[in-house]
């Protein structure tokens, strides 16, 4: 009984001690780092760039799927 | 300039699943994967209605807006990709997506069931155009070779159609002019007891 109270103060001691350096640490890092606004990813101007052309392949595609008496 | 648009003319589709076929032949799309598929409404029932669904290129995508690590992206073309370099497979986009486009190469938990994959309208990635890379992540990119989605394209009742947004509409609105309306709108009959002709 006498041990067991023994090893549960020490355990609560560790923890106490283990808290405030944590503490510390979190203060100290919070301190060193500048958040950085939030950015969605951006492949550059050439790759979202337009790449749909109206060709004979497609305008051939849009003529097939229409009626006849559709004016295109 | 063009926005690009998937129309799926239901009452054209017969579910032959071509269009599934097609797309996971021309982007080589592994097993478990569906960036298309075919559901079917009241199957075997009189007045079953099939259509063909996919990622619908969402104007303001709610995949793009849930997205931890912001790894959407939309072309000038209006089409919405991803970059899988960055996507680490958190499943949000698949619980936003009202289609249930996001797919993924296994099944499991947050972070374990592999990169994001989706219909690109044959667009491919952000990779440059029709390179190995590109196509062995994203598959081909056909718009880039001017030509429209396979399975738009070879669609054989011509009820799948894609490109040019304001272009099919005129198609679609066309169609419901030569054969009326009643029989394109779903609920139609049931609210108005009877088909209307334009």
């Amino acid at each position: 009984m006498h041990d067991k109270q023994r090893t549960a103060i020490n355990r609560r001691n560790f923890l106490r001690a283990f808290s405030g350096a944590s503490t510390v640490a979190v203060a100290t890092a919070a301190a060193t780092f500048t958040p950085s606004e939030a950015l969605a990813y951006d492949p550059g101007e050439e790759e979202t760039g337009p790449r749909y052309q109206e060709t004979d392949h497609v305008k051939a595609f849009y003529r097939v799927n229409g009626y006849e008496t559709l004016d295109k | 300039m063009a926005r690009m648009k998937f129309l799926c003319d239901a009452d054209r589709c017969i579910e032959c699943n071509a269009c599934v076929t097609a797309c996971k032949n021309e982007h080589d799309v592994p097993w478990g994967i569906n960036r298309r598929r075919v559901v079917t409404i009241n199957d075997g029932k009189p007045g079953e209605r099939s259509v063909s669904m996919a990622c619908m290129h969402c104007t303001d995508a709610p995949c793009a807006a849930v997205c931890p690590v912001d790894c959407f992206y939309t072309t000038t073309d209006a089409v919405v990709l991803h970059s899988k370099d960055l996507c680490i497979g958190c499943g949000y986009c698949f619980y936003a997506c009202p289609f249930g486009a996001p797919q993924y190469p296994r099944t499991g938990n947050f972070g374990s069931r592999g990169k994001m994959d989706k219909c690109t309208f044959c667009a491919g990635g952000p990779e440059a155009d029709s390179t190995e890379v590109e196509y062995a992540k994203y598959g081909a990119n056909r718009l880039a070779e001017g030509k429209l989605p396979l399975c738009a394209e070879m669609c054989s009742t011509k009820s799948l159609l894609a490109g040019d947004g304001e272009i099919i509409a005129a198609i679609y609105k066309e169609r419901v002019t030569q054969r009326g309306y009643g029989s394109g709108a779903w609920g139609w009959q049931t609210a108005y007891q009877e088909p209307i002709t334009v």
